[in-house]
């Protein structure tokens, strides 16, 4: 018994040891690779919806809904101190991509209001007010006047211009069409676009990429404390 | 057949039944903590999967930061550990029991987040990345459950029967009193 033991385990060992070796010399098979390559760069010239320094060494693109009550917890409770400590320092690079789904009814509208707002550098501050305001202009699509309350009326005022003829419902994951298109549509399509590479299945989906390689997309509420220990774990190599 | 040989024939399927189940749990704890993202093995890519695997446990949104960081840490290692006691046959009553409760509170967290709606990798380690969902609980309910609950009756069965065979026989008991 002792010797069927004994050969099992090596039969076992010698399974695993001719998987041990790191996967950059050949080309991965099947679906459990974990050397993949970066999202495809947007061909589009987007506007800017990044925190930080692309120079950081772990980058990290975060695909939501600004209905969505998880994406809402994740920003709250993990981007926000990421923001503030990570990305202030140059350690992460943080990149917003537009995901609204079908079944949220002014989720692309108001991928519409961050777009143009980050046309004007005001990304920030309008997803801010999203967010911090969800529970509220969720019931009737009234954003406006969160947004507005994020800024300068001056600001407010050349933003409400550009979305003059924007009318709801925006680009979806479901239908990246919409019925009344919007100069930045294609902004939020190409999102949808890159959020359908990955596949984004469902929101919020972050895509953490470090010195050029992708891990498997992430999914859900992570909190910021298990983040920053996951990042510390990829820094603390340097 | 005779008693004897289905009780060989018994101890080869529980044989064949353990390593089989002990590999999964081995294969299942190399998956966690292979290395990511192309880094050869060392302490820092330990920590790196160890980090990434507690990711997964948190987002099933069952524990806190730090009750998930705990058992991210823990979990891959104990799949390691009990894999090879599993192997090893060394109370297998005890071992297949922990595997078989192990893979229902497997189950049991990944029937909850799917209730709950979560589009979640299920983080198990073993094949692909997959999401929680029917597909990972008839992976798990069909074919490792079954098979843990068959090594866990057989290893108390097997015992059990090793228990009665070295009973005092009757040869022991005074001739007066074998007619009770």
């Amino acid at each position: 018994m002792a010797a069927w033991t004994l050969a099992a385990l090596g039969i076992l060992a010698a399974a695993l040891a001719s998987h041990a070796a790191p996967q950059t010399t050949h080309k991965p098979s099947g679906a459990s690779t974990t050397v993949e390559k970066p999202v495809n760069a947007p061909v589009i010239h987007a506007p800017v919806k990044v925190y930080g320094s692309p120079k950081a060494p772990i980058t990290m693109e975060v695909f939501t809904d600004y209905e969505c009550p998880s994406c809402r917890s994740l920003y709250e409770g993990t981007l926000r101190p990421l923001i503030a400590d990570y990305v202030a320092s140059g350690k992460v690079y943080l990149i917003h991509r537009d995901f609204p789904l079908g079944m949220h009814k002014y989720s692309g509208q108001a991928a519409r209001w961050a777009n143009t707002a980050a046309e004007f550098g005001q990304f920030d501050a309008v997803e801010g007010a999203l967010y911090d305001n969800q529970s509220s202009w969720q019931t009737d699509g009234s954003m406006e006047k969160y947004i507005s309350a994020a800024m300068s009326a001056s600001d407010f005022k050349r933003i409400e211009l550009k979305m003059h003829g924007c009318d709801p419902p925006g680009p979806t994951a479901a239908a990246t069409t919409a019925p009344h298109p919007c100069p930045v549509d294609s902004y939020i399509q190409q999102d949808i676009a890159l959020g359908n590479q990955i596949p984004v299945r469902a929101t919020p989906t972050y895509v953490i990429t470090y010195k050029g390689q992708r891990l498997p997309p992430g999914n859900g509420i992570i909190s910021w404390e298990i983040l920053k220990q996951f990042f510390d774990s990829l820094l603390s190599q340097q | 057949m005779t008693g004897q040989s289905r009780g060989g024939l018994g101890r080869i399927l529980l044989l064949i039944g353990r390593v089989a189940l002990g590999a999964i749990f081995i294969v299942a704890a190399y998956g966690k903590l292979r290395p990511q993202l192309g880094m050869p093995w060392s302490i820092h890519s330990l920590k790196v999967s160890l980090s990434l695997f507690t990711m997964q446990v948190y987002s099933y949104q069952m524990l806190s930061s730090q009750a998930a960081s705990t058992l991210g840490h823990f979990l891959p290692f104990f799949e390691l550990f009990l894999g090879l006691w599993l192997i090893t046959g060394i109370a297998l009553r005890y071992s297949s029991l922990l595997a078989t409760l192990s893979l229902c509170g497997f189950m049991a967290a990944i029937a909850s987040a799917y209730h709950r709606g979560l589009a979640i990798n299920c983080g198990c380690g073993i094949g692909p990345e997959e999401q929680v969902g029917p597909g990972a609980l008839v992976r798990d309910g069909l074919k490792f459950l079954p098979l843990a609950l068959a090594v866990t009756i057989g290893a108390f069965l097997i015992r059990r029967r090793r228990g009665d065979a070295v009973a005092p026989s009757d040869a022991a008991v005074p001739a007066g009193r074998r007619a009770e």
